[in-house]
């Protein structure tokens, strides 16, 4: 055996492109077949500290069994070597049963095949990578030469898995950053606050190769409706241990681990590994983001990278988010200002227009008077025959119909106070429909109640809202001809996050003209012969005087259902 | 009913002269003022069972000559009347007995007036 010859081959192999397991076993070939070894193993020291039997040469009977096991450091002759980083050297009188370890019972009976023990440490100066391991059943005494030429391949292969490791941990770091770059897109984008959450998870578990990641939310970040965004599933039994372990990540504000705990439990669960880490912004905890991930691929650990790499990222978020609530405010406040806006245009528009009908209102008033007051006193005291008769009756009416309207006018434009008392709008409703049901020409109305019976109280005008009520369900019965159903459902709604009660009244009246849709609320707009197109425009102004809105949905063919909206949180 | 009088002060003469001839038929006595001041003078030279008052004048308005009548007259009755019920929620017109709504219709201020001097 030519030691320079094998040595440059040992060399050549591994500098060559293969691929890392390929380029080991090749040169463990070499070693059993120009040194007279059957088998040669190498060991490798994992991350958890722990010695795992990893590549072997080809014709190797060991392998299967050994690699079975796993080893700490300073256990048996394995763990001894690794641990004293000095090679030994055995013959088989002095090699101990087993290695020296409990675990490899199925040497039993195996051991005394072979002649010749070699044990290497793989280390540099500094770290120590595993253990290779020679046998041979022909070999007594290793000759000096061999141990050398042994230790100086040992020395190769540590170097090639330290190269490795280093390329392992470089490729890593850079998918790392990818990762954290992506999710710095993401959080510096316009995104909507959910979309953007929604990203993130996603990232995440690809990037982490996890069976799922979750972000919890805390309540008070009542900008969201959501307050979990989830990727990917994992098993329901999982919920409990991954609530536990978010409130103690919030509560100790640190990233915290779950895995050996859930090996007792339960099997299913057992092969999952969970991490959680909390989400502060300005120093509170405002919600947790949790990784869960089947063993096979990522265990967690307190001190190891992707707990340190799930931490970045966590405090990523924390300040990206902060940026987005801001941002999203911002929209919000920038949106109500905008409304605001138009809504005091609007108000000041309306209220010149008031004003101005006001005045015209009242100028018209007393010579209406007269005209009625005098037409009346003409009709007394002349002897009128029947026609003529009939044409004061006519005078008198239509002076009384312009009265009526601008009373009704000067009720619309004048600002009538808002009275605040709490309201049961379900009892409030069923005294109209008392009213009504009354009423002969209801009779052909069906009225279908759908309340909500633990519909909360709420503080409003009653008599202004009842109205309203009246207004919408008088709508309903001319539209219907006094013939059809109306339904009236009651419920709880959110707007902009904020509590509502809801009231929908439906017809049947076959809806209104889309032309018209859009006009129904502005005054003086009427589709009726004799309307004053008043009605929905004071439903309206009573409605926003209380801090509700209305709303309308048309049915072209079918009916149309109004939508009332009262406040919850009543701050007139 | 003869000796019931009353005192209609509005700016606007028709409606003057249609309240006067409405109520002098129901037998009231009735005189009539263009203004509060005039109003006032009348007060203060003889006494009226009741004043029905317009609340929109020139110069001195219903509520101000409303002020200056319980002034003058303590227990003096008073209806106040105007085109609207805008002023319902004036606290000053609380002193006075009633609130009309003037209308062509006098049926309302005829009763109120009934009732006010116990003649129902």
């Amino acid at each position: 055996m030519n030691a320079v010859e094998l040595l440059g081959e040992v060399i050549e192999i591994s500098h060559s492109n293969l691929e890392i397991n390929s380029r080991i076993s090749a040169i463990l070939n070499i070693i059993a077949h120009r040194m007279g070894f059957e088998e040669v193993l190498v060991f490798k020291l994992d991350k958890d500290k722990r010695i795992t039997c990893r590549y072997s040469n080809q014709d190797c009977s060991l392998f299967s069994l050994l690699s079975k096991y796993r080893c700490h450091i300073g256990e048996g002759i394995i763990g001894s070597i690794a641990q004293k980083r000095i090679p030994q050297y055995f013959t088989y009188k002095d090699i101990p049963p087993r290695f020296g370890c409990i675990f490899f019972h199925e040497l039993d009976g195996i051991i005394d095949r072979y002649r010749s023990f070699a044990f290497v440490p793989l280390s540099d100066d500094s770290y120590i990578y595993g253990v290779m391991v020679a046998i041979s059943s022909e070999k007594g005494d290793l000759q000096d030469r061999e141990k050398i030429l042994l230790s100086v391949i040992a020395r190769e292969i540590g170097g090639l898995i330290r190269v490795d490791e280093i390329m392992l941990s470089s490729k890593k770091r850079i998918s790392e950053l990818v990762t954290l770059s992506e999710l710095g897109k993401v959080l510096t984008t316009n995104m909507e606050p959910e979309a953007a959450l929604k990203n993130i998870v996603f990232i995440i578990a690809k990037a982490l190769n996890a069976t799922m990641a979750t972000i919890k939310l805390n309540n008070f970040v009542s900008r969201f409706n959501i307050q979990r965004f989830t990727y990917g599933q994992s098993d329901p039994k999982l919920e409990r241990f991954i609530d536990d372990l978010e409130g103690q990540a919030i509560n100790a504000k640190r990233t915290t681990t779950l895995s050996e705990e859930l090996y007792v439990d339960d099997e299913d669960i057992s092969h999952y590994s969970l991490c959680s880490s909390p989400i502060i912004t300005k120093n509170k905890a405002i919600g947790a983001m949790t990784i869960c991930s089947s063993k096979k691929h990522i265990t967690f650990d307190q001190n190891d990278n992707i707990a340190y790499l799930i931490t970045t990222i966590a405090n990523y978020i924390s300040s990206g988010l902060e940026n987005i609530l801001l941002n999203t405010r911002l929209k919000d406040v920038i949106k109500e200002l905008n409304e605001t806006q138009k809504r005091v245009i609007e108000q000041e528009k309306l209220k010149s227009l008031g004003e101005m009908t006001a005045n015209i209102a009242h100028e018209i008033k007393n010579p209406l008077v007269i005209i009625g007051g005098f037409t009346k006193r003409l009709a007394k005291k002349v002897n009128l025959s029947q026609t003529e008769n009939r044409y004061a009756n006519i005078i008198v009416n239509e002076v009384a119909r312009l009265e009526t309207i601008l009373n009704e006018v000067l009720n619309y434009v004048k600002d009538t106070p808002v009275s605040r008392e709490p309201c049961n709008i379900n009892m409030c409703i069923d005294e109209i429909l008392y009213l009504f049901s009354s009423d002969a020409s209801w009779e052909k109305v069906k009225i279908v109640k759908d309340y909500d019976t633990q519909l909360p109280q709420i503080i409003c005008d009653i008599q202004q809202i009842k109205q309203v009520f009246i207004n919408i369900l008088v709508n309903s019965y001319e539209a219907m001809k006094g013939e059809g159903e109306i339904t009236i459902k009651t419920g709880t709604a959110h707007i902009n996050n904020k509590p509502y009660i809801k009231v929908a009244i439906s017809d049947t009246g076959g809806g209104i003209d889309p032309m018209a849709i859009d006009n129904i609320f502005n005054p003086f707009f009427t589709t009726k012969e004799k309307g004053t197109g008043l009605g929905l425009a004071i439903s309206n102004k009573i409605i926003m005087n209380n801090k509700g809105r209305i709303e309308v949905e048309n049915n072209v063919g079918k009916g149309v259902t109004f939508f009332i909206y009262l406040p919850l949180e009543n701050n007139l | 009913m003869k000796d019931k009088k009353i005192l209609i002060v509005d700016d606007e003469e028709n409606i003057r002269i249609l309240f006067k001839e409405e109520l002098e038929e129901e037998g009231y006595e009735i005189d009539v003022a263009s203004n509060g001041y005039e109003a006032l003078e009348k007060i203060k030279k003889s006494p009226f069972d009741l004043v029905v008052l317009d609340i929109k004048m020139p110069g001195m308005d219903g509520i101000q000559t409303l002020n200056e009548i319980k002034k003058i007259k303590k227990d003096q009755h008073v209806i106040l009347c105007s085109a609207y019920g805008e002023f319902k929620q004036d606290f000053s017109s609380w002193i006075s007995d009633a609130y009309v709504v003037k209308s062509a219709d006098t049926g309302e201020l005829k009763n109120t007036i009934k009732n006010i001097l116990n003649l129902t």
